[in-house]
């Protein structure tokens, strides 16, 4: 931190060690609670599955992280890909952690499919990234949906995941919107992390000639990536 | 009974510590998110509050400048539960009417109790 403003500017290193403290503090949190005596084995059962899970979500920015690094001297196949398709896939990993979070995660679903051109891998990683976030964002009880556009003007394709939950004010927006766009900055001003997610998902979209964005909504945002349609589509 | 605001985004480590500070004979409430913890300030009167800094929707420093900028607020004494204990000096919170920092990263569950005996007096 310098000065008394309360801000700081974090490097990818110590953007990357913060947003890994918080499920590691998480995991240590859960351990010491399983070393009480008097806890029923249902609640056992429970800590153990939350441990599990909680690993995982580090687990999982662990190797984005590790793909984000090498994406320049990594060779990766793009290929027509159906985006309802993958999102349901996503939604059935998830859905166990939503569960125990008290959230769910569905896909809005298309009468006519479509499909993009991307690297599955790491279109996979971006909704990944995005949904955690939504999870973490999302009021207890509601639904985060994945929902997929094609832009007709541009050639894209859109896939959104949408969440509802505290509205960002204006300025908190506007900051969330630079950092869309920046790497990892002042981690006190975005609301709950250094933008390191997103510093990825912006990575991994480029990669594959797309970019991500954001929508802001009175009751919460949608994260979304834009990738060219597939001409693959006429075919359908 | 002693009413302990607890404002923590993170479900499951809410849940685990307001089940330590109920053994404890604590009253709780657990906000989600600041402007949730505005309006429990208005309505549950908490005499404690323990606050994470980085909330969803907004930063648990703009909840703290809220319960400044009012006469009948800034008295409530708060401990800051946070990951980014390490960043934060006590000139620095003392302004902010933060009491006590607690670092998330180390601490014991019972160790927020301790906490709230330190700052209740």
């Amino acid at each position: 931190m310098n000065g008394g403003d309360g801000r700081y500017e974090v490097t990818p290193l110590i953007a990357a060690a913060h947003e890994l403290k918080a499920p590691l503090a998480l995991v240590r949190q859960l351990a010491l609670r399983l070393e009480d005596e008097h806890l029923s084995e249902a609640e056992r059962a429970r800590l153990l599955r939350q441990t599990v899970l909680t690993s995982e979500r580090a687990l999982r920015l662990t190797s984005d992280l590790t793909r984000s690094a090498r994406l320049e001297d990594a060779l990766f196949t793009v290929e027509p890909i159906n985006p309802e398709q993958l999102c349901r896939d996503i939604v059935s990993e998830l859905a166990p952690l939503f569960e125990v979070y008290g959230r769910r995660v569905e896909v809005k679903t298309r009468k006519h499919p479509l499909l993009l051109v991307a690297n599955r891998d790491l279109l996979r990683r971006i909704l990944l990234g995005f949904s955690d976030n939504a999870l973490h964002y999302s009021t207890p009880g509601s639904a985060v949906s994945m929902q997929i556009n094609a832009l007709k003007n541009s050639g894209t394709i859109r896939i959104g995941v949408r969440d509802y939950g505290p509205a960002l004010s204006s300025d908190m927006w506007r900051k969330l919107q630079k950092k869309l766009r920046t790497a990892p900055q002042s981690i006190h001003a975005r609301p709950e992390s250094s933008g390191l997610g997103l510093y990825i998902a912006s990575q991994f979209a480029e990669a594959m000639n797309g970019r991500i964005g954001a929508v802001r909504h009175k009751d919460g945002a949608t994260f979304y990536v834009e990738l060219q349609a597939s001409s693959q589509m006429s075919l359908l | 009974m002693t009413k302990v605001l607890l404002v923590e985004d993170d479900y499951w480590l809410a849940e685990m510590e307001a089940g330590v500070l109920q053994k404890a004979g604590y009253e709780v409430e657990i906000a989600p998110h600041a402007l949730a913890a505005i309006e429990l300030v208005d309505t549950f009167m908490p005499d404690v509050i323990i606050l994470d800094v980085l909330l969803a929707g907004s930063t648990g420093f703009a909840f703290l400048n809220e319960l400044q900028s009012h006469g009948d607020t800034k008295e409530i004494p708060v401990v800051l539960c946070t990951n980014l204990a390490e960043q934060f000096n006590d000139t620095q919170l003392g302004a902010y009417g933060v009491r006590r920092v607690v670092d998330k990263s180390t601490m014991h569950p019972s160790d927020l109790v301790v906490a709230v005996k330190a700052v209740l007096g």
